[in-house]
């Protein structure tokens, strides 16, 4: 049984994109049909779990903290001193909440990609990525127009202190670098580190699977396969953190550039 | 922690920029940006030119010493 097992895995080898594609939920198993998928039950779960474990935490605050008091405080007040008032200022308060709502949807959503049995993140669609890009994107400058007005908040932004014969040089830099490059590395970074995790562990676990099926005698050979893949994981757990502190300090990054005051 | 003030005063309202907001990313963006969009532009024109990616150099070489430019500006002192 472990080797036809075995064998039905080792057909799989090597994973591509198609594996990123699961089986629909709703209807069940339904071809090409991607509405209702394991990934979206993913979601859903990240977004319960989130409001959930903050609702039940600061239900009746404490003077002195419950342990889950004490660590959804240090979540937020980790977010608040450390990213958001350290890269805007003291301004940053009020965009507290939203990092940290941030930061927690993409922590937990990455996280899925190393829990046993989950083992995949929503984040390696770029879909998920893209629209949290987007949000952070129309955010700053949305910020920006409404602490600068619409005219200075893109002069600010596109002319830099140069003189005048050099502009025309550099303001298309800036329109690139400032409005086109930053939301396309925001997704693009979150989506491909996901993705290549996700990659990056089937293709061990499934090597593993392949090369004991092609001949018994590499059996020790996929044993250390599957020995890297945990060693891996660990090596996910810490891209995971990575990545959602990364897209939170840049989304401040934008704020804190789009609420500078001329210098 | 939420009980704790928030560090305040740290920067003041008006004062410098915090440390660090980003500027190594800003810098890097700055350079890629830099030789992208006038690579690219030189590119056209070697395009509609008809010729074999002189253009396309010229323009990479002039946007990396842009980007360079723009970083003293936005980014030195």
């Amino acid at each position: 049984m472990v080797i036809a097992q075995s064998a039905v895995l080792a057909a799989e080898f090597p994973p591509s994109v198609e594996d990123f594609y699961l089986p629909s939920i709703l209807p069940w198993g339904a071809e090409n049909n991607y509405w209702f998928t394991k990934i979206t039950v993913l979601v859903w779960v990240a977004v319960a779990a989130i409001i959930v474990y903050f609702l039940a935490s600061y239900r009746k605050p404490q003077l002195v903290p419950t342990k889950k008091q004490w660590l959804a405080e240090s979540i937020y007040g980790f977010v608040r001193n450390n990213i958001a008032v350290d890269m805007i200022g003291p301004r940053g308060v009020a965009f507290a909440p939203y990092l940290t709502t941030l930061f927690m949807f993409i922590l937990v959503n990455n996280f899925f990609g190393i829990v046993p049995f989950v083992q995949i993140s929503p984040n390696s669609h770029i879909a998920f990525p893209a629209i949290l890009a987007v949000i952070s994107y129309v955010m700053f400058i949305y910020v920006g127009v409404r602490h600068h007005g619409f005219v200075k908040y893109f002069k600010h932004a596109l002319i830099p202190p140069a003189p005048w014969f050099i502009l025309p040089l550099l303001i298309p830099i800036e329109f690139f670098s400032n409005f086109l490059v930053r939301p396309f590395s925001l997704a693009v970074r979150l989506f491909a580190n996901m993705f290549a995790g996700h990659m990056l562990l089937l293709v061990f676990t499934l090597g593993g699977f392949a090369m004991i099926s092609a001949n018994v005698a590499l059996a020790p050979v996929s044993v250390l396969s599957w020995v890297l893949t945990i060693a891996l994981t660990f090596l996910e757990f810490l891209v995971i953190c990575l990545q959602a502190y990364v897209f939170t300090v840049l989304t401040a990054s934008y704020v804190q550039g789009a609420l500078a005051d001329e210098h | 922690m939420t009980g704790q003030e928030p560090p305040l005063g740290k920067h003041g309202d008006n004062g410098p920029t915090p440390p660090d907001s980003g500027a190594g990313m800003t810098a890097v963006t700055y350079l890629i940006a830099g030789m992208l969009v006038w690579g690219g532009i030189g590119w056209l024109v070697d395009h509609y030119v008809g010729t074999k990616g002189v253009f396309a150099g010229i323009g990479a070489v002039l946007g990396i010493g842009l980007g360079v430019y723009l970083i003293v500006r936005r980014l030195g002192a």
